[in-house]
């Protein structure tokens, strides 16, 4: 299926700063490999910009672009108004970076690393607030990154990416390796850096880590772009909505929740009723209507459609129905 | 904060790690006992004339066969293992171009070598001063610079190397084939040049493009200009050639071909690694 180019869905606001901007970038990798195929994607300053797509769908190879470890075939990138292949400079003074398939000095202890990072960027950090930060113990920093296990490793490689404070952080698969206290690190290291008005870039094939942390959502399926929206915009477009799951007492014969404005559609098993609503208001009526059918509401729970299920409507072989309009060409 | 040039606080750690690896002192150690070795080596053959600088000259020879493959041991990863294990990416991701971390890596390589090559010597000529009574200080100094820079310019060719590899193997690979190449291989090419200009091999007195093939690899210049500095002059190669030397045997020529052994592989190297895919 050609999804086609989406035009961003924030087009129209036009003169909000653009931390990264690519125009019909285009990675080739010999003949047949195609990594990254005519994306056009924009992320503005200050907004937390989840890039999601499963592995091998071209988000590292986009990130290398970025950070000029790789040169395009085609099309350009920019990052905070400056020339990806031209100014690499001035964006790595201003950008942080936590790379996929990084290495660190084995040799090295996690301090002289911070210590070199932070030479080389002329930044005036504080060790020991960056180790703060990422929830390393100066014990731990004395000792050889050799040593080090894949989550501290991780975080060291994170307060690496923090030095400077830069005005832009990409993270490339950050939770990898971590333990879930990482994860929910990495989700406030992004909070924190947002609300001191930067701008974080966070690339997982792992839905629910960007789901909870992320104003807005590109998903990358095969070098392609599929969809950029909020999370709760891509919900919409799907119509998904949620899932209103009742017990009740017992099943009344006369059920007439599917006649509901907003209700798609009602299975019955047992004394369980599962109703899928794709409009929010339409989930109280569903208990108020259960209840006027005669039954007794004994447990109540409600499920918004995760991400995943957005997501292999999206990537899947066979996309579901799109409510909203496709670009089709 | 002091603002550095970034190559240098990359040539800074270059050095700090290979004093953190001991790698600087694994140096010191392999040339001071060799060449004292070789040094003394002429002082238990009888038949010998062993005077000092036949000595010096001993320890040199062994030099220009070990030099190389220290200096590539101590450089062919430089870039080359950090590109497979993604660390340099890490600091491609931070200021540094590619051009900075080529040269800062070349100059703190070549800092250890030369360092490390120069207690070696100071070692040696302890040592040797002892064995003989005596050192000639002027020709002992010059052969320690002229190995100096034979060990910078086997960095260049291992910097080069590290640059336009992208594994660990590829860059041993080439770093093999080059000392091969260029240490052992080297002195054939003249006599087979000589084999099919004038159809026999090379005798007593040889044309003087014959000497200019030898000493065009670092360590044929590195030898043709150590041999000049022991044993005073042009004469030997007079004597070599059967009559004065052209121009381009001078000194000059062969200091110029060591250097330019460090820098166009420096130089091809970085136009190799700006353009590629570190991925």
């Amino acid at each position: 299926m050609d999804t086609g180019s989406l035009s961003d869905a924030r087009g129209s606001a036009g003169d909000e700063p653009v931390a990264i901007q690519t125009r019909g970038l285009t990675k080739r990798y010999g003949e047949d490999v195609l990594a990254v195929d005519d994306l056009d994607l924009t992320v503005y300053e200050g907004e937390i910009f989840g890039f999601l797509g499963p592995n091998g769908a071209g988000k590292s190879t986009t990130i290398d672009v970025i950070m000029d470890y790789v040169r395009p075939s085609a099309g350009s990138a920019t990052v905070l108004g400056f020339d990806a292949q031209r100014e690499t400079r001035a964006i790595h003074e201003r950008v942080g970076i936590l790379p996929d398939g990084y290495g660190l000095y084995d040799r090295l202890s996690g301090r002289k690393h911070l210590e070199y990072a932070i030479s080389l960027k002329r930044a005036t950090d504080d060790v020991d607030d960056l180790l703060d930060r990422v929830g390393l113990d100066a014990s731990a920093a004395d000792r050889v990154v050799g040593g080090y296990s894949k989550g501290m490793t991780q975080r060291l490689a994170l307060a690496i990416a923090l030095v400077g404070d830069p005005e832009l952080l990409i993270l490339d698969e950050p939770s990898s390796g971590l333990d879930p206290n990482g994860v929910r690190l990495v989700r406030e290291i992004a909070r924190d850096h947002a609300d001191r008005g930067r701008t974080v870039f966070f690339s997982s094939h792992i839905l629910s880590q960007v789901e909870a942390v992320c104003d807005r959502v590109a998903i990358l399926n095969r070098g392609r772009l599929v969809a950029v929206d909020s999370i709760a915009g891509l919900r919409d477009a799907l119509g998904t909505g949620s899932t209103v799951t009742l017990t009740v007492d017992s099943v009344p014969d006369s059920l007439t929740v599917a006649a509901i404005a907003g209700v798609s559609d009602v299975a019955v098993d047992d004394r369980t009723i599962r109703v899928r609503v794709d409009e929010a208001t339409a989930k109280v009526d569903v208990i108020d209507r259960v209840r006027d059918d005669g039954a007794a509401v004994l447990d109540v729970t409600i499920e918004e459609s995760s991400l995943e299920d957005l997501f292999s409507a999206y990537t899947g072989d066979a996309p579901r129905q799109v409510g909203a309009p496709e670009g089709e060409r | 904060m002091t603002a550095a040039p970034i190559w240098l606080t990359i040539a800074r750690k270059e050095f700090a790690d290979a004093l953190r690896s001991r790698m600087i002192w694994g140096i010191v150690v392999i040339i001071a006992v060799m060449t004292s070795l070789s040094a003394g080596v002429s002082l238990l053959v009888p038949d010998v004339d062993g005077g000092v600088e036949m000595a010096i000259g001993g320890a040199s020879q062994f030099a220009g066969l070990l030099v190389p493959i220290m200096a590539l041991i101590a450089a062919y990863l430089a870039i080359s293992g950090e590109r497979e294990s993604g660390s340099l990416k890490v600091i491609l991701g931070l200021p540094p171009s590619r051009g900075e971390v080529l040269f800062g890596k070349f100059l703190g390589r070549s800092g250890v070598v030369a360092i490390g090559l120069t207690l070696g010597f100071a070692v040696s000529g302890v040592v040797t001063a002892a064995l003989y009574g005596g050192l000639p200080v002027g020709a002992f100094v010059g052969t320690t610079i002229l190995t100096v820079l034979l060990g910078v310019s086997f960095v260049g060719i291992a910097i080069g190397i590290s640059a336009v590899t992208k594994t660990r193997s590829r860059a041993m690979t080439l770093a093999i084939t080059a000392y091969l190449g260029l240490t052992l291989l080297w002195d054939l090419a003249p006599n087979a040049v000589h084999l099919l200009v004038t159809g026999e091999m090379p005798g007593e007195v040889v044309p003087g493009w014959f000497l200019l093939l030898q000493g065009f690899s670092p360590t044929g210049a590195y030898n043709a200009l150590v041999q000049r500095l022991l044993l005073g002059g042009g004469t030997a190669v007079e004597a070599r050639l059967g009559g004065p030397a052209p121009g381009y045997l001078d000194p000059a020529v062969f200091v110029v071909i060591m250097l330019a052994w460090a820098v166009v592989p420096l130089v091809a190297g970085y136009l190799t690694f700006r353009r590629a895919d570190l991925s």
